[in-house]
């Protein structure tokens, strides 16, 4: 009789220990896909949501495109009222799991994971495969990627009369600060 | 008379000069400065944005009430339910007080299951 009274404390306490998950509301992107001699195409948001359980790997976060910041006001609105359609879209997300993840390898030193997922932008999935760096600073995990994106993947329509002033390759830095 | 037209000529080319920069180099909104779409408590807006019409509210300075349930460096969250970021943080805020926040919507994060507003100001402290 006695074992079954411990089975779900024994439940309760490996599922207690299962949650292991470092995340921040305050992550941050940036993208740039400015062309040389042209205006600068560039754009950060500061608020962006992610969530690493520290047990499996598995990874995800959130962006609100309405948050991404333009130096010029008119760029902004153009973003989201005719590329993104941000009213329509309002957020991308990116779901997947670090292979080989293990927390105790994370220390001081950056170290590499290959990040195996989906990305939705625009109301449309595509793969992801990407590189994310992660070290330990004090009691917070820092995660640091960097990739490239193509507009046309996710039906980003860029009209003919601004074409040449923005890149075709997007790049995009993100800078996560995860806390316990 | 032609130098008239040739000064009527100048005149309208940096007239259009001009409104063309204009239009280009608008300023950035100021959220602070708006007089907010709608005044709610932070969960109305919560079950507002989780609704049909929530396109209504996105990019759109509102007001919200609520009690702080946290305190982050450039943001605070308000009834556990809206994230408000601000560019520097007020003064003299602190937990279980019940504010008012002004701020523009971004949306809705289902991770976190918060609203978030950006460019946050405090118009009421209670």
């Amino acid at each position: 009789m006695i074992k079954y009274v411990y089975i779900p404390f024994f439940l309760f306490v490996v599922s207690l220990w299962a949650q292991e998950k470092y995340s921040t509301k305050n992550g941050i992107i940036v993208f740039e896909a400015s062309v040389p001699s042209f205006e600068e195409v560039k754009a950060k948001n500061e608020n962006v949501s992610a969530i690493l359980n520290a047990d499996t790997g598995e990874f995800a976060s959130l962006v609100l495109i309405n948050g991404f910041r333009f130096k010029v006001a008119l760029m902004e609105e153009h973003f989201n009222e005719n590329y993104m359609e941000s009213s329509k879209f309002p957020k991308a997300v990116v779901k997947g799991t670090l292979e080989n993840f293990s927390f105790s390898e994370i220390n001081t030193e950056k170290r590499e994971f290959k990040l195996k997922g989906t990305i939705t932008i625009h109301g449309v999935t595509k793969p992801l495969e990407t590189v994310m760096a992660l070290y330990k600073s004090g009691d917070s995990v820092k995660l640091t990627s960097k990739f490239d994106l193509q507009p046309s993947d996710f039906n980003i329509e860029i009209p003919k009369i601004v074409k040449n002033k923005i890149a075709e390759k997007v790049t995009i830095t993100v800078q996560y600060s995860l806390l316990k | 008379m032609k130098k008239r037209n040739f000064l009527i000529a100048f005149l309208v080319i940096v007239a259009g000069a001009y409104t063309g920069y204009k239009y280009l180099y608008k300023s950035h909104r100021n959220i602070e400065a708006e007089v907010a779409l709608l005044k709610v408590e932070a969960k109305q807006l919560v079950a507002m944005l989780l609704s049909d019409n929530s396109q209504g509210i996105l990019n759109k300075t509102v007001e919200v009430t609520g009690i702080i349930t946290e305190i982050e460096n450039q943001s605070i969250t308000l009834d556990e339910a809206i994230q408000c970021t601000f560019s520097q943080l007020p003064k003299g805020l602190e937990l279980n007080k019940k504010v008012t926040i002004k701020g523009r919507c971004i949306g809705y994060d289902d991770l976190f299951e918060l609203a978030k507003l950006d460019q946050c100001s405090l118009t009421n402290y209670l």
